[in-house]
């Protein structure tokens, strides 16, 4: 069973603080919860919702079905109001009318709960109650939130009394009532941000430096939030090319050094990401995508900069990309980006964006025994036994002994200038010769050793293989589920670069045809694929409107194609 | 072992013209460590881009040669990860106040104790003799066959107008004083800028050697750089001459104490503990 619920209202209505409630109410009674948000880039107005997927099976895909419509605002019935068929549910002011209107309402629950501005919370107590939700979650979950704000708490829990007992009086018909399963539960409510940021503390991050921009801004905010506990420098730079020229400093410094950003920042940070490769320096830049160009749509979603991310920065820098396929893999792939970040002195990307990043879930607490723990920099007693230290020597991998400075009698020089193996600056013929051919072994070493696991649905002979990349994996699956599992095999990829071009060619070779789909206007892993594999996908699905791929759309487009 | 200056030799190549004004600021850099009684591996020089920035090479230190004028948020960040490291930052005036002038203000305003020291000749040596940030009005350049017309910076008093905690002018035709200058600029627990008055041989005919000497002077006993209107009277009212010494200092909280959890365990060595972020979920919940 599950039940779409979509609140829909104005800016500053409320409606992320009630979103948050029900899915956390719904994770506390045992479910299962997915919720995307959609936003415009304002702080008051507008119209924006926030969509609950609640089930008892797991589900992360971006769904157009609305069972449950919460109208904080006209304009939100006017939009979603259509959505909503007769065996739907919608809630809203007494004005308003919809045919599935409930027989109560928001405005007059909310007035006599004490405040207009606990509508949002009379919604969550009349969705909890529907669901069959225990009324004593849903309050200490408002107890908890506002504990802080005195009289808004009092109309608020006020509010999930009269929610509760307008469903118990209306006694509805138990179409959106859910069989709880057991009530202890110690899973996390979580969204991409969130397990980003939780995946630089697993992975060992000592630094970050960022300056505030949508989608990324959240690591950087919860980071900071955990610094006293986890000791972690956060700094917010004074632009994105400090932040990253800083995250260089720090980790030529020793620490394990990140940052986040979106297009237009990481567009300022391009030349910092060719020193990173130039002085060899481990380090994460999560790039979180929104629509561009430019300023673009700032609080959209879109997977439009993997081709900036192949190819940010001038010269030849050899470079890791890893791109998250849901909120969980966002906290195990920035750890695995740290550790190969130092362990091939290396930047490592990671592609999220506004829809992994904002979203939310419910997880069990993470199994993370398997993570790396092992750092890289040559010990202090290592070190003393060296004669000399050279920060670039020449080896048969490429990858250099790793030192800090301070750390021993040595000194560490490195040089944004082409240098020799001890970090001064030169340009003879022999010495560039040799350093760029150590860089290139270096990549080459990344290639054989950095390779992901591929996960297929099924095995592709005699299907249509399907790639997808990044986000977009669960909502491709669960379309190609309503259409005809039988007929595809889906392969979400994980790794962009090093690109796995030889596994990935010998799929194309068995299946009938290719088709990839991606949220872009050109379709960047399809000519990603066709580079470095020399075949073209048969058919590219891609997006102009920078909103997330949903389950529906792909449905009706993929049809078409098979 | 007392540290001296045969610590700080190197044998890499030069690169900069004979006579060029950047060899007294060297000199003067490594005779101050040695006052100072740094030793080599617990400096840190941080450079950027041009002639002046190739400074770190040519001493045994730990250098940082970055990019071109964000030489202050490189040397912002490995302050803070390693605090206990001396941090040397080196800069031209193209790049310490042309294309990182932005990043200065936000050291200023940080207070992080780096020492940033700005190889002011008036002119990019390295590109051929454009103008600087600092180039005079009515300067002729290839760029500005008629004169340079937009006014110069004036990094003193931009810096003591926002509260700079140590503002110094030096001269590389006075290396003693500029070694004395560079060692207090060091102690100074806070961001130090040092503008040094340097002569290009190159490019620019009027900062020379001689000028300096005739027209630089050092502030006395009488000069108090705790007045910050006298410190601002003093640069934004010129006389013809070139004050040397510190200018204007201001005790301010230092922005590196505010403290990690680990300071006692060098960044580099610092565990990772995937399981640490146990910690954290009852945040999530």
């Amino acid at each position: 069973m599950e039940v779409n619920i979509r609140i829909a209202g104005a800016a500053g209505q409320g409606i992320q603080t009630a979103a948050d409630l029900l899915g956390r109410a719904a994770m506390r009674g045992g479910l299962h919860v997915y919720h995307y948000s959609d936003a415009e880039s304002r702080i008051r107005g507008g119209l924006n919702f926030s969509h609950l997927r609640i089930a008892n099976r797991p589900l992360a895909g971006v769904s157009e079905t609305v069972d449950v419509l919460v109208a904080l605002s006209e304009d939100g019935l006017r939009a979603f109001g259509d959505a909503v068929d007769a065996a739907g549910m919608v809630l809203c002011k007494g004005q308003w009318s919809h045919p599935c209107a409930l027989p109560f309402h928001l405005d007059e629950l909310a007035r006599q709960a004490g405040s207009s501005r606990a509508e949002g919370v009379v919604a969550v107590a009349v969705v909890a109650a529907m669901m069959g939700l225990a009324q004593r979650t849903v309050s200490e979950l408002v107890e908890e939130r506002f504990v802080k704000q005195t009289q808004l708490m009092a109309a608020n829990k006020q509010a999930v009394e009269l929610g509760f007992a307008a469903v118990r009086a209306a006694n509805p018909d138990e179409r959106f009532r859910f069989t709880l399963a057991s009530a202890e539960d110690n899973r996390l409510w979580i969204s991409g941000g969130q397990a980003t940021a939780l995946g630089a503390v697993a992975g060992g991050v000592s630094f970050l430096a960022a300056y505030p921009m949508s989608p990324a801004t959240s690591v950087m905010t919860n980071l900071a939030q955990w610094a006293a506990q986890t000791g972690v420098i956060v700094e917010q730079a004074e632009d994105e090319i400090a932040a990253i020229n800083m995250v260089a400093g720090a980790s030529y410094a020793g620490a394990r050094a990140m940052t986040a950003t979106s297009g237009g920042g990481f567009a300022l940070m391009t030349e910092g990401i060719s020193l990173l490769g130039m002085i060899e320096a481990p380090a994460v830049i999560v790039l979180a995508q929104r629509p561009g160009p430019a300023t673009g749509l700032p609080t959209r979603s879109a997977q439009g900069d993997l081709h900036l991310a192949l190819h940010a920065g001038h010269g030849h820098v050899p470079r890791v990309i890893f791109a998250p396929e849901d909120i969980a893999d966002c906290l195990h792939l920035t750890a695995i980006a740290l550790d190969i970040a130092e362990r091939f002195q290396t930047p490592v990307l990671i592609l999220t964006d506004q829809l992994l990043m904002d979203s939310q879930t419910a997880l069990p607490p993470f199994d993370v025994d398997d993570l790396p723990t092992e750092r890289h920099f040559l010990s202090a007693t290592q070190l003393d036994e060296l004669a000399d230290y050279h920060r670039f020597a020449v080896t048969a991998d490429g990858v250099s002994p790793l030192a800090a400075p301070g750390a021993s009698r040595h000194v560490v020089v490195a040089s944004s200038d082409e240098h020799d193996e001890a970090g001064h600056i030169a340009d003879s013929v022999e010495i560039a010769t040799r350093m760029a051919q150590k860089r290139l072994d270096k990549e080459r070493t990344i290639a054989t050793q950095v390779q992901l696991p591929l996960t297929l649905s099924a095995d592709p002979a005699g299907r249509q293989l399907v790639l997808s990349w990044g986000s977009a994996k669960h909502t491709v699956a669960e379309a190609l589920s309503l259409i005809d599992n039988g007929r595809f095999a889906h392969l979400n990829l994980r790794q962009l670069w090093p690109f796995p071009a030889a596994e990935l060619t010998a799929l194309m070779e068995r299946a009938t045809g290719v088709i990839v789909v991606e949220n872009n206007v050109t379709g960047e892993l399809a000519r990603l694929v066709r580079a470095e594999t020399l075949r073209a996908a048969d058919t590219v699905v891609t997006k102009l409107n920078g909103r997330p791929l949903t389950v529906q759309e792909l449905v009706r487009r993929l049809r078409g194609e098979v | 072992m007392p540290v001296t200056i045969a610590d700080y030799q190197n044998d890499v190549p030069n690169q900069w013209c004979p006579g060029c004004g950047n060899f007294p600021i060297l000199d003067a850099v490594k005779m101050a460590l040695v006052e100072l009684q740094l030793a080599p591996q617990d400096v840190l020089l941080v450079s950027g881009i041009g002639q002046a920035p190739k400074l770190p090479h040519y001493l045994r230190v730990n250098a940082f040669n970055g990019l071109h004028g964000r030489e202050a948020a490189a040397a912002t960040a490995a302050k803070l990860v390693a605090p206990h490291m001396t941090v040397l930052v080196h800069a031209g005036d193209g790049g310490g106040y042309g294309e990182g002038g932005n990043h200065l203000l936000h050291a200023i305003r940080r207070n992080i104790d780096l020492t940033m020291i700005v190889h002011d000749n008036k002119v990019y040596g390295l590109t051929k003799g454009q103008a600087s940030p600092t180039t005079p009005v009515g300067t002729i350049t290839k760029i500005n066959p008629e004169g340079v017309t937009a006014r110069p910076l004036n990094p003193p008093a931009l810096a003591i107008s926002q509260s700079c905690s140590f503002v110094a002018q030096g001269s590389a035709a006075h290396k003693e004083h500029l070694s004395m200058l560079l060692a207090e600029a060091i102690r100074h627990r806070g961001f130090s800028l040092v503008n040094v008055l340097q002569p290009c041989v190159s490019w620019e005919r009027v900062y020379t050697y001689a000028y300096l000497k005739e027209h630089a002077y050092e502030l006395g006993g009488g000069y108090d750089p705790r007045d910050r209107w006298a410190a601002l009277r003093l640069v934004l009212e010129p006389d013809g001459r070139l004050p040397l010494g510190v200018i204007y200092r201001e005790e301010r909280p230092v922005y590196e104490l505010r403290g990690s959890t680990h300071e006692d365990v060098p960044a580099y060595v610092r565990p990772v503990q995937p399981r640490s972020i146990e910690t954290l979920y009852e945040r999530l919940r």
